[in-house]
C-alpha cells in the first residue's frame, strides 16, 4: 500500500514536471530539438560492411559507400568511421567512457580518424574492444559505460551508445548476419550540447 | 562487509590462538598426547564413538585425525560401499565444500556433454588447483586443468582422504586448494569379493576383487568393467547428451615382506574409457555427420622398498612411472574417411627417496628427494616437451605438551621456472583430549599446464588460433613468413619473451574440533586463501589478413577464497551415525574489486537500457560458486539384522553461470541476480541386506528428487535406481 502511494505521487510528479517543461519549451521555439533514436541495424559478419547514417536516421547503400554520405559503417563487431582509409569524408570519433544519459557536452579535441585499415579509430579487438566476446557461445555484448561522440562530415555531434547484438539465426557453421541496436542523440543544430 | 569481518576475525584469531600456546607451553608440564594405534581395519562398527581415522595424506607418515594440525575428511570404505556409488565423482560431491566444476570452455557447449569432463571445486578454487592421488602419487593427465574422475575406478579403495588447505610443502605443484588420495585396499587375508551393478540407462558395473596372503607374500587382482548406453535430453540435437561409453580397470598389487622390519610393494594399473563421438560439421556450409571414438588410457608403475633397521630409523625407496593417452578418432560416416584425429600423450617418471627419523610417530623428522621426469606430446602440440624438476621435502613435528607442532618445506627446481620454496606451519593444540584448536599457513603454487606453455591450436571452423606462452613468436612469425601479417611494430611487441610464471597462493586454516561424551564431534574451519599470478587467456589485438584472431596466456588475476566450514558427527549408538556440514563461500576477483572502487566497471541493464555504475554491494564474487553449501549424511547398518540404509543429501545454493539465458548486462562480472542458477538438492538413498552368509543385496536411488538442469548441467541425468548385488567369499 505504501509502495503504491509512493509510485502514484512519483506518476504525478513525472507529469507535473513534464508539463512545467513544455512550456518553458515553447517559449524557446528557435531551438531544434536533439534527435534520440534507437536503431537496429543487420551486419554482415564477413566480406562486406553495413554504412549508416545519423542524419538520415537510416541505413545507406552500399554503392554510396564512396561518398560522404554515411557516418559509420559495422562489419561482425569491427566498426569503421568515414574517414582516412575507410572513406572520404572526415568523420572523426571519441571512445568515451561513463553513464551515456548524463553526457552533456562533447569534448572540443581528441577526436580520432580511420588512418590505416589496421589503426582504426574505434578499437574492435577482441578483448580491448568496445564489446565483450565469449568466446564459448561466440556472443558479443557491446560493454557497458562504454559509448562513442561522432563528430560528423559536416561537423555535427552525436552522441552513440552500442546496446546489444545478436546472430540472425542460421543453419550451417556460422552465423551470416549479426543485429547490432544502438541508440544515438544527435545534434542537427551544430552546438557540442546534448 | 561479511568478508572483511572474516579476515579480521581470522587473523585476530590467529594471534590470539598463537599467544595461548605461548602460556600454554609456558605453564604446562605434562604431556596428554593421544597415543598412536594403527591397526588400520575398518572398526566402524564395533564402538560408539565416533572414529578417530588414520590418515596419511597430512603429514607423510601415518597419523591419527585428532593429532594433525590441518583440516582433514576422510571417507571410508564403509560409507563408500553402503551409497552403492559407482563413480568418485559421485562419492566426492556429497561431501561437504565440494563441488561438481567443469571448465566454462565446457560448459558452454549447452546441451552437449562437457568435453573435459568434470572435475572437483576445493574451498572455492578450481580443478586444476586441487591434486589428486592415487596411494600418495599424482594422477596427470588434465584436460583444461581437469582430471577426468572418471578414470579411477571405484572399487577397491580403503578410504578417501581429503586434505584442505595448500599442501605444496609436501607434494609440489598443484596442491593449492588441496589434496583428494585415493587410498587403495591392502591385502591382507585371503578372500574374494565380486559385485554386480545395474542401474538406469543400462548401465552395467561389473567388479571383482581377489586377495591371496601367503605368509611372506600377499596378492590382489582387482578387476571392473563398467558401462553405459548415457542418455539424450535434446532429440533436435544430433547425436546424444551424453554417448555410450565403456570403461575397464586393472589394478594388481603384491606386498612381500622380507621380514618384519623390511617390505616390498608393487602395484600396476591400468584403466581405459571408451567413449563414442557423434556431431555435425559444416565443410562448405554442408551439413555432414562425423563419428569416432575418444580413447582415454591410462597406465602406472610402483615400486616401493620400505625398510626399518632401527626403532627410530626407517625409510622409503620407491618410483612411480604413469601415462596418460587421450587419442580421438573421428571418421565421416558416408565413406569412413578420417576427419580429424587428436592425440595426447603424457608420460612422468618419479624416483623418490624418504628417510624417517624418531621413534614416536608424533615427532618424525622426514627428510625426502626426489626427480620429476615429465614429457607430453600432442597433435596439437610443436614437438615434444619435457617439464623436469628436482625436489627435496623436509618435515619436523614435535610436541610440547599438549601442542603438536609441525614445520615442513619443499625446494623445487624446474628446468621452465626459478625454483621454489614453500614452507607450512601447522600447530594444534589440545586443551583437553576432547577440545583441539587447529591454524595452519602454507604457501602453495602451480607451475603452468603445457597447454598455456606450448599449445598451437588453429581452430579453423571459428578463426582463431590458440598459443602458450612459449609458441607464441613461433606462430606470429610463421604468419609473417606466409604473409598474412605484417611485419610491423604492433606484431613484433608480441614477439618478445613470452615468460609465463608460476601461479601462487598463500593459504590460512583455523579450526577447531570438539568432541562431547565421544559420539558427537563438532568441527569448524575458517580458510582463506590468496593466490596471485593466476593465468588467464586473453586475445591479441592483431588479425591476420585471413581475418583470424589470436588467444594467448598470461598471468594477470589476483582472487582470494575465504569461508567457513562447520560440521556435527553424532553417533546414537552402534548402528547409528548422523553427519551434517555447512560451508560458507566468499570468492573475489582482486582486480574487480579495485576497478570497481574506481567507478571503472559499468553494467546496463538488458531490458530497460540504463547504464550504472557497479557497485561494490553488486559484485557477487567469480562464477560458478555457491556461497551456502551443506551435506547430510545418516547412515544405518544393524548388524543382528544384517540390514541397514543410508542418506546422503547434498545442498547447493545459488551461484552465478556466465551468460545464464543470454543474460549479458555489458561487464564479465556477477552482478546481477539473473546470473544466478538456483539452489538445489541431491538425494540419494539406499537399503542394504545380507542375504545368507556370502551375499549382500542393495538397492537405493539417486537423485530422488529428480533435479535436472538439462542447459545448464547436462551431467545430472535426472532419478536413478540402482541395484547391487555383492558376493563375498
Amino acid at each position: 500500500m505504501q509502495t503504491l502511494k509512493f509510485s502514484f505521487l512519483g506518476l504525478l510528479a513525472v507529469i507535473l514536471i513534464a508539463t512545467s517543461c513544455s512550456k518553458k519549451g515553447e517559449k524557446q521555439e528557435m531551438v531544434t530539438p536533439v534527435v534520440s533514436k534507437t536503431d537496429s541495424l543487420r551486419a554482415a559478419t564477413r566480406n562486406t560492411f553495413t554504412f549508416y547514417s545519423f542524419k538520415d536516421g537510416r541505413v545507406i547503400e552500399t554503392k554510396d559507400s564512396a561518398s560522404t554520405k554515411w557516418d559509420f559503417a559495422i562489419r561482425l563487431a569491427t566498426i569503421i568511421v568515414n574517414s582516412g582509409s575507410s572513406g572520404p569524408g572526415n568523420v572523426g570519433v571519441i571512445t568515451q567512457k561513463g553513464i551515456f544519459d548524463t553526457f552533456k557536452s562533447a569534448p572540443e579535441s581528441g577526436y580520432a580518424y580511420d588512418t590505416t585499415g589496421s589503426k582504426l579509430a574505434i578499437n574492435s579487438g577482441l578483448t580491448t574492444g568496445w564489446y565483450n566476446y565469449d568466446p564459448a557461445s561466440h556472443n558479443f555484448t557491446p560493454k557497458a559505460g562504454i559509448f562513442f561522440v561522432f563528430k560528423t562530415n559536416d561537423n555535427h555531434y552525436v552522441k552513440v551508445e552500442m546496446l546489444s547484438a545478436r546472430y540472425e539465426d542460421f543453419t550451417g557453421p556460422m552465423p551470416l548476419f549479426i543485429w547490432h541496436k544502438f541508440r544515438y542523440v544527435y545534434q542537427p543544430n551544430g552546438t557540442k550540447e546534448f | 562487509m561479511t568478508s572483511s569481518f572474516l579476515r579480521i576475525s581470522m587473523r585476530i584469531g590467529f594471534i590470539v590462538f598463537f599467544f595461548i600456546i605461548f602460556l600454554q607451553l609456558k605453564a604446562q608440564q605434562s604431556p596428554v598426547a593421544t597415543p598412536m594405534h594403527t591397526t588400520g581395519e575398518d572398526t566402524s562398527f564395533n564402538t560408539n564413538k565416533v572414529l578417530d581415522e588414520v590418515v596419511i595424506t597430512a603429514t607423510r607418515t601415518e597419523n591419527r585425525v585428532s593429532n594433525i594440525p590441518l583440516p582433514i575428511h576422510v571417507i571410508n570404505a564403509g560409507s563408500i560401499q553402503q551409497s552403492g556409488a559407482q563413480r568418485l565423482i559421485d562419492v566426492l560431491q556429497m561431501q561437504t565444500g565440494l563441488m561438481i566444476a567443469s571448465n566454462p570452455l565446457g560448459t558452454a557447449l549447452k546441451g552437449y556433454p562437457n568435453p573435459f569432463g568434470d572435475g572437483i571445486q576445493m574451498q572455492g578454487l578450481d580443478p586444476a588447483y586441487t591434486l589428486i592421488l592415487i596411494d600418495g602419487e599424482p594422477v596427470t593427465g588434465r584436460n583444461a586443468g581437469i582430471i577426468n574422475l572418471d578414470r579411477i575406478a571405484v572399487g577397491n579403495i580403503k578410504q578417501i582422504e581429503i586434505l584442505k588447505g595448500p599442501a605444496t610443502s609436501l607434494y609440489g605443484s598443484d596442491a593449492l586448494a588441496g589434496v583428494i588420495n585415493i587410498i587403495s585396499a591392502d591385502p591382507r587375508k585371503n578372500d574374494f569379493s565380486f559385485q554386480t551393478h545395474y542401474s538406469t540407462n543400462n548401465t552395467l558395473g561389473l567388479s571383482g576383487t581377489a586377495n591371496l596372503k601367503a605368509k611372506k607374500a600377499a596378492y590382489q587382482l582387482f578387476a571392473k568393467r563398467y558401462s553405459s548406453d548415457g542418455y539424450d535430453f535434446d532429440k533436435d540435437l544430433y547425436g546424444q547428451t551424453v554417448d555410450p561409453f565403456t570403461n575397464y580397470s586393472v589394478n594388481g598389487k603384491m606386498i612381500y615382506d622380507f621380514n618384519e622390519r623390511s617390505n616390498l610393494l608393487t602395484s600396476l594399473r591400468y584403466n581405459s574409457s571408451n567413449q563414442k563421438n557423434a556431431y555435425l560439421i559444416y565443410p562448405d556450409d554442408q551439413v555432414v555427420a562425423v563419428g569416432g571414438h575418444t580413447i582415454e588410457e591410462d597406465k602406472s608403475a610402483f615400486i616401493r622398498y620400505k625398510n626399518h633397521p632401527g626403532d627410530a630409523l626407517s625409510y622409503i625407496a620407491q618410483v612411480y612411472a604413469t601415462n596418460y593417452s587421450n587419442n580421438a578418432n573421428v571418421y565421416i560416416e558416408k565413406d569412413g574417411s578420417l576427419f580429424d584425429h587428436i592425440g595426447l600423450s603424457q608420460t612422468l617418471i618419479k624416483p623418490e627417496f624418504q628417510i624417517n627419523l624418531g621413534r614416536d610417530p608424533l615427532s618424525l623428522g622426514i627428510l625426502g628427494v626426489g626427480y620429476n621426469w615429465e614429457k607430453i606430446s600432442s597433435t596439437r602440440y610443436n614437438g615434444d616437451h619435457q617439464l623436469n624438476a628436482f625436489y627435496i621435502l623436509g618435515q619436523k613435528q614435535w610436541v610440547i605438551n599438549s601442542t603438536n607442532i609441525i614445520v615442513g618445506g619443499r625446494y623445487e627446481k624446474n628446468v621452465l621456472y626459478k625454483a621454489q620454496f614453500n614452507p607450512k606451519l601447522s600447530v594444534a593444540h589440545k586443551f583437553t583430549p576432547d577440545f583441539i584448536l587447529k591454524a595452519s599457513i602454507g604457501t602453495g603454487f602451480k607451475t603452468p599446464d603445457f597447454r598455456q606453455q606450448f599449445l598451437s591450436f588453429d581452430n579453423t571452423m571459428v578463426n582463431y588460433f590458440i598459443v602458450g606462452a612459449k609458441e607464441l613468436t613461433n606462430v606470429l612469425q610463421e604468419q609473417i613468413r606466409r604473409g598474412l601479417l605484417d611485419d610491423n611494430e604492433e606484431v613484433r611487441a608480441f614477439m618478445v619473451t613470452n615468460e609465463l610464471i608460476p601461479e601462487k597462493s598463500i593459504g590460512m586454516n583455523l579450526g577447531l574440533d570438539y568432541t562431547l561424551k565421544q559420539n558427537t564431534v563438532f568441527k569448524l574451519n575458517l580458510f582463506r586463501n590468496d593466490i596471485t599470478h593466476l593465468i588467464e587467456s586473453y586475445s591479441l589485438p592483431l588479425v591476420t589478413k585471413n581475418g583470424t584472431g589470436f588467444f594467448s596466456y598470461k598471468n594477470v588475476n589476483k582472487v582470494f577464497t575465504e569461508g567457513a566450514e562447520f560440521s556435527i558427527n553424532h553417533r546414537f549408538n552402534r548402528f547409528f551415525t548422523i553427519n551434517g556440514a555447512y560451508q560458507y563461500l566468499i570468492a573475489k576477483d582482486k582486480e574487480i574489486i579495485n576497478q570497481i572502487k574506481n567507478g571503472e566497471i559499468y553494467k546496463r541493464d538488458p531490458s530497460t537500457n540504463v547504464s550504472s555504475p557497479v557497485r561494490l554491494s553488486d559484485y557477487h564474487g567469480l562464477f560458478n560458486r555457491s556461497k551456502h553449501s551443506g551435506n547430510l549424511s545418516i547412515r544405518y547398518f544393524n548388524d543382528r539384522l544384517k540390514g541397514g540404509a543410508m542418506v546422503l543429501a547434498k545442498y547447493r545454493g545459488r551461484f552465478g553461470y556466465f551468460g545464464l539465458n543470454g543474460f549479458n548486462d555489458g561487464n564479465n562480472i556477477l552482478d546481477d541476480d539473473r546470473e544466478f542458477i538456483k539452489e538445489f538438492t541431491l538425494l540419494n538413498i539406499s537399503v542394504n541386506k545380507n542375504l545368507g552368509k556370502y551375499f549382500d543385496l542393495q538397492a537405493g536411488i539417486e537423485n530422488l528428487l529428480n533435479y535436472t538442469n538439462k542447459v545448464y548441467m547436462p551431467n545430472i541425468f535426472g532419478r536413478v535406481y540402482f541395484i547391487n548385488l555383492n558376493f563375498k567369499l
